[in-house]
């Protein structure tokens, strides 16, 4: 999936998959702060959906 | 309501509001140090000092204390007032200028240096402490002292006893002047600690009202009366005062309530062992713990958030051991004889959660006696901790924990295996506690005339194991004996079943049918959505602008009716809901509040009780996934209500009635395997009023029971065994099948049909339920020269021997046991469970016949869990000598005329000894039948043994992951008589729950197959874990996949998986969540 | 909503992620208010699809827990 994203031209950091249990809240809260500050990161360069150079043909 | 201006805008407040109450509300911000919620203003600290002008004149007002009143115009952002904040602020930083919290607002209102000259105090006499003490009732201390020398203290300055040292006036002190230490030094005679939280074994402190655990049932916050202010010194009631819904009453009083039963089931439990009495663990040093306080520690919602340290400074810890049997296995330092049974399996799980949390540079021990690991995939547990996770485990009792001088580290002194006296330090050590019953429980089952057992556990038979002595009464969990989460779990089930045995006749007399309401029928109408959001007293409102989301959700399309409630789960509003919903004929509901985990049924109800299909619903979360995560960020809050409004309301418009299919159920059972897990299930069932087929494929019943001697309380098994046979054979709702084969199982839950050739003669008997009990076979040794002389013998030969009175045992010298024979070792890595009490018992025996007989056992581990230790106790006080030996270096048997010669290596002398006996008994592994055939039938797992795969290992250990379909006795895994029988009942009360009606339901939202689309590739058939999807095999859909309603869960995986979109998930289907998807980011 | 803030479209199965994310606002944890939750029955719901429509009608990333 994160291929084929990359291959669209999607960075695959804007895909996260994650195992939580439910009693893992603390995990939930880690994850979510992680997910979302990947997310700006990205935010902050230029334009979002734009990847130069796909690795993967 | 009075309406007034502040800062030029016009605002609303109730009669007797004071201004900063208002401006609160308005979002005006007005600082103030001295004014709390729950105590009445007193204008202390100047502060919060505004402008008021009155029609004529401006005037200065401490606005915390000031009332509102009709036409007032108030200014805070004036000069003139930031001025006068601004000079208080100077004062106030002259008099504590080493304050945090003073320094802290003088700078955000940008003072930074005071003009006055500094003192040196904490304390700005805000008189929050001395007013809050007065309310609780205490009056211990008061402003003191005039002018200049005006401080808090107590009467002539001494220590009293009227501080209750309850903490409120540190909790209250706005500078930190008022502390824990203060309180103790200067306040009270009484001992000032914080309230420890039971639950995390007082590694954190917790509040006189609270909620036990996060997940305690009921979820309701209870009062400590023993440290609650009100119950101690008559004052404070905050609490009532500021519950919204009036739900706390400080009268309410113990109540007798006498009910009337027809059976008793005891379940109190157990205590941990405390370890404080021992002096030599130093428990009182902060790195010696508890298993429970270990348990906490790791815990991802413990008080450390699962981050492992070290108590003394809160480094984390290079090394940790666990000492094994604190509290368990000891008669002279506790009076606790028997093993716990569960504290090696619960440190082997905290050595390697701690390995998996801090990596695997974290050296973890085991300190242990004999590893206890005898329940089902225990065993590979323990060998992949030892093997893959790296737990050290070393054999040796720890008499005592030395802290280290000048370190934090604490030292352990041992004697190795050779005898080696060796010392280690660790960082951690842990107290592996054991179970015991505690005082008042001794108590209360000597009111209740109940007999206890030596270790003051609840006195069972093995024929009988929830039965207490006293007749209808029956206990289970550890109350019973010291026993892990699976095996309670049993228990608990079959003491419901046993309870039900003797109440059978009353079923459901007591019953009340609800009276149901005609559905609506909504199809082909045009969407009318109402959209009730909760503020859910100020936990949503708090935070999220409700009013704001009310107003947006009335724009969204197909929206008729939204509306705001205080408690929308409250009794009152679901009733008013029904009528909104009949009154607007409203056909699609979107509820925004808290959870739909734990709310949705109920408001489904409501929508049936509204005649509406209560599948018309969506549910968002706006509390717990909003206001209560996001509380520093009101304004964002807000926005995602919004959207999760707005996704909501998407998928309630797509979501179509659904119906729960009915299904019959058939009341008959059938129970394959007539042994005694079998013939118990087969009766409790009959003794149920159901109808039971067992069905056996010998032409006896009995099982493997026909081959054992005694039980290990010594009770004589083929006296039982006949009774129980005669039972079976004689009850009138039992039909035996002997000689029977299982020829195919057709059907699924309610509806099984089977057909069974009995005596080579076929026939078909309907079911609505299965108990598989078709139990296991002693394993034949390859090794150990068996059946190579007839002195060497299996476990149940030398019980036959017992029980045909064989002379020739009178006549022996020398006997030897040789235990883990096929158990515990590559290939069949799991222990047999009963072979060690076995061949004590039996050893136990022969000394009896000959108490000069030399008899030996050898052994890898003495797995005598629970009160079947005493056994082993015995059997060394009567001279039966135990040398162990390991897996690497087995005895060698060598068969000689006039002896069997065995050589193991003594692990203390370390070096070879020949035994030389007349008999040897080898404890051969139980293994399972592993009968495929009947697992494909019923569509049940295997695990790699050949032992069947419960559903879940604690939580439905009697039944299997198909419905219908239940599990009990050796086919699960090798256990004892009375662990059998408990099963059996298990097993049965599982059933029961399903035969007592006469149809269930399935739920709405399932999978369903468009034959139209479907290609037949059978993804669904093979992906399906419970089976569900099947081809079709006649009508005009032969050959095209179909679900099975009954059988189908909903997860959804058939749906994802089906490659021509033929699958629909109701309630969750594709285009739903599409739309969904399609309204997270407005339209533009 | 200020454009700086990126939306995360989250798929959370009930019985998992779902019921963590619960107990994180029993237990009054924080985290950023960037998440959209979807709750599906199992993340053998799941479908590439979903991810793909996602991050066309413009969420800034997908994040699916199970």
């Amino acid at each position: 999936m994160k291929n084929l994203l990359e291959h669209m031209g999607i960075e695959p950091e804007r895909l996260h998959f994650s195992w939580i249990s439910s009693a893992e809240s603390t995990k939930f809260v880690d994850v979510a702060t992680k997910v979302t500050e990947a997310v700006k990161s990205l935010e902050n360069k230029e334009k979002k959906f734009v990847k130069t150079k796909p690795k993967v043909a | 309501m009075i309406t007034f201006k502040l800062n030029g805008q016009t605002v609303q407040g109730e009669e007797g509001q004071y201004i900063i109450d208002v401006a609160e509300q308005y979002g005006v911000e007005i600082p103030t140090l001295c004014n709390h919620k729950a105590l009445e203003p007193a204008g202390m600290c100047r502060i919060c000092a505004v402008e008021v002008f009155d029609g004529r004149r401006t005037r200065f007002v401490t606005s915390c204390n000031y009332p509102i009143w009709e036409g007032m115009e108030v200014k805070t952002d004036t000069k003139l007032v930031s001025e006068g904040r601004k000079l208080i602020l100077e004062l106030l930083l002259a008099r504590c200028p080493e304050t945090p919290a003073i320094r802290e607002l003088a700078d955000k209102y940008g003072v930074t240096e005071t003009r006055f000259t500094k003192g040196a105090d904490t304390c700005i006499i805000c008189g929050l402490c001395t007013r809050v003490c007065e309310k609780m009732g205490a009056r211990a201390i008061s402003l003191t002292g005039r002018g200049i020398d005006t401080k808090v203290d107590t009467a002539y300055s001494l220590n009293t006893e009227a501080c209750f040292a309850c903490g409120a006036c540190a909790f209250m002190c706005p500078t930190g002047h008022i502390t824990l230490d203060r309180i103790k030094e200067h306040f009270t005679t009484h001992r000032a600690e914080p309230i420890k939280s039971e639950y995390d074994v007082g590694l954190q402190g917790r509040k006189p009202i609270y909620v036990p655990y996060a997940q305690a049932v009921p979820n309701t916050p209870v009062i400590d009366r023993d440290v609650c202010m009100h119950f101690k010194a008559g004052g404070c009631r905050i609490c009532s005062e500021i519950c919204p819904v009036n739900a706390i009453d400080h009268s309410m009083e113990d109540e007798t309530v006498e009910l009337e039963v027809g059976s008793v089931i005891l379940s109190p439990g157990f205590e941990p062992f405390d370890p404080s009495g021992l002096d030599f663990y130093n428990y009182d040093h902060p790195n010696v713990i508890t298993s429970m306080e270990m348990e906490r520690m790791l815990s991802a919602s413990g008080p450390t958030g699962g981050h492992l340290i070290r108590l003394s400074d809160h480094q984390e810890p290079k090394k940790i051991a666990w000492l094994q049997c604190v509290g368990s296995r000891d008669m002279n330092r506790c009076d606790n004889a028997y093993c716990s049974s569960v504290c090696c399996m619960y440190a082997v799980k905290e050595a390697v959660i701690a390995k998996e949390h801090a990596g695997d540079a974290l050296d973890c021990s085991i300190f242990y006696m004999d590893m206890r690991t005898p329940g089902k995939d225990f065993e590979k547990f323990y060998d992949n901790a030892k093997n893959k996770s790296g737990v050290n485990f070393v054999r040796s009792r720890v008499h005592t924990i030395t802290p280290v001088q000048g370190s934090d580290e604490l030292e352990l002194r041992y004697a190795a295996e050779n005898g080696d006296i060796k010392t280690d330090k660790f960082d951690i050590v842990v107290l592996s506690i054991g179970l015991q019953i505690p005082p008042e429980l001794i108590a209360m089952s000597r009111d209740l005339g109940i007999d206890l057992s030596p270790g003051n556990f609840c006195q069972t038979t093995t024929f009988d194991p929830v039965a207490t002595s006293r007749q209808g009464i029956f206990a289970c969990g550890a109350f019973q004996g010291p026993k892990d989460i699976p095996q309670s779990v049993i228990d608990s089930s079959a003491a419901a079943s046993a309870a039900a045995e003797i109440l059978a006749d009353s079923r459901n007399t007591r019953t009340k049918e609800k009276e149901a309401v005609p559905e609506r029928n909504v199809l082909g109408e045009r969407p009318r959505i109402g959209i009730f959001i909760c503020r859910c007293g100020t936990n949503i409102a708090g935070v999220v602008d409700v009013p704001k989301v009310v107003e947006y959700a009335e724009s969204l399309p197909f929206v008729e009716y939204v509306d705001e409630n205080m408690f929308s789960c409250s009794q009152d509003t679901q009733e008013n809901m029904a009528n909104i919903i009949a009154d607007k004929e409203l056909n699609r509901i979107v509820v925004a509040a808290c959870t739909p985990k734990t709310h949705e049924p109920l408001f489904q109800e409501t929508l049936t009780d509204a005649g509406l299909n209560k599948y018309l619903f969506e549910m968002t979360n706006i509390r717990n996934q909003d206001s209560w995560v996001h509380k520093n960020n009101p304004g964002l809050a807000t926005e995602k209500a919004k959207d999760l409004v707005r996704m909501a309301v998407a998928k309630v418009a797509q979501m179509q009635p659904l119906e729960e299919t009915e299904l019959s159920i058939n009341q008959t059972a059938m129970v394959v395997g007539g042994g005694i897990a079998g013939m118990s299930a087969a009766k409790s069932l009959a003794d149920q009023g159901f109808e039971t087929h067992l069905v056996e494929r010998d032409d006896h019943l009995g099982g493997q029971a026909v081959n054992l001697h005694h039980t290990a309380k010594g009770e004589p098994v083929a006296e039982n065994l006949a009774q129980l046979i005669s039972r079976v054979t004689s009850h009138d709702r039992i039909k035996l099948h002997l000689n029977t084969g299982i020829q195919n199982v057709d059907g699924f839950v309610g509806n099984f049909k089977t057909i069974l050739t009995e005596n080579g003669k076929e026939q078909e008997i309907e079911h609505g339920a299965a108990v598989l009990a078709t139990g296991a076979q002693p394993h034949t040794p390859d090794e150990y020269s068996y059946e190579k002389d007839k002195r060497i013998i299996t476990s149940l030969e030398l019980d036959e021997k017992f029980r045909q009175k064989d002379p020739s045992l009178e006549k022996i010298n020398g006997a030897a046991f040789i235990q883990c024979v096929g158990s515990r070792e590559p290939g069949r890595m799991y222990c047999s469970r009963v072979c060690c009490t076995h061949s004590i018992e039996n050893a136990i025996e022969l000394k009896h016949k000959n108490p000069d007989m030399n008899v030996y056992i050898l052994y890898r581990d003495i797995r005598t869990y629970g009160e079947k230790e005493y056994l082993y106790k015995q059997a060394r006080q009567e001279g039966v000598i135990f040398i162990r030996y390991t897996l690497e270096d087995k005895p060698k048997v060598e068969v000689k005329d006039k002896s069997i010669a065995i050589t193991v290596t003594d692990h203390i002398l370390n070096r070879p000894v020949e035994l030389n006996v007349d008999l040897l008994t080898l404890a051969t592994a139980i293994v399972p039948f592993a009968d495929e055939k009947l697992a494909n039938f019923f569509k049940v797992p295997m695990n790699e043994d050949g032992f069947f795969i419960e559903r879940h290992a604690k939580l439905g250990p009697a039944e299997f992951a198909t419905d219908g379909v239940y599990l009990c006795g050796m086919a699960h895994y090798p256990k004892p008589i009375d662990e059998s029988i408990a099963q059996a009942k298990a097993a049965v009360s599982r059933a029961v729950t399903l035969l007592s009606r006469t149809s269930i339901f399935s739920s709405g939202t399932i999978a369903e197959v468009d034959p139209v689309f479907c290609a037949s590739c059978g993804v669904c058939v093979s992906i399906c874990p419970y089976n569900a999807p099947s081809f079709a095999e006649e009508g005009r859909n032969a050959g095209k996949a179909q679900i099975n309603p009954a059988l189908c869960k909903g997860c959804g995986l058939c749906t994802a998986s089906c490659r021509s979109g033929a699958i629909h998930l109701k309630g969750f289907d594709t285009d739903q969540i599409m739309s969904q998807i399609f309204e997270m980011n407005e339209a533009v | 909503m200020a454009d700086n803030e990126p939306k995360i479209l989250s798929f959370l199965c009930n019985w998992c992620s779902y019921g963590a994310a619960d107990l994180a606002g029993v237990s009054r944890m924080e985290y950023p208010s960037n998440i959209r939750v979807i709750r599906i029955p199992c993340t053998g719901r799941m479908s590439p699809k979903f991810i793909l429509a996602g991050l066309r009608q413009g969420a800034d990333a997908v994040w699916v827990s199970g």
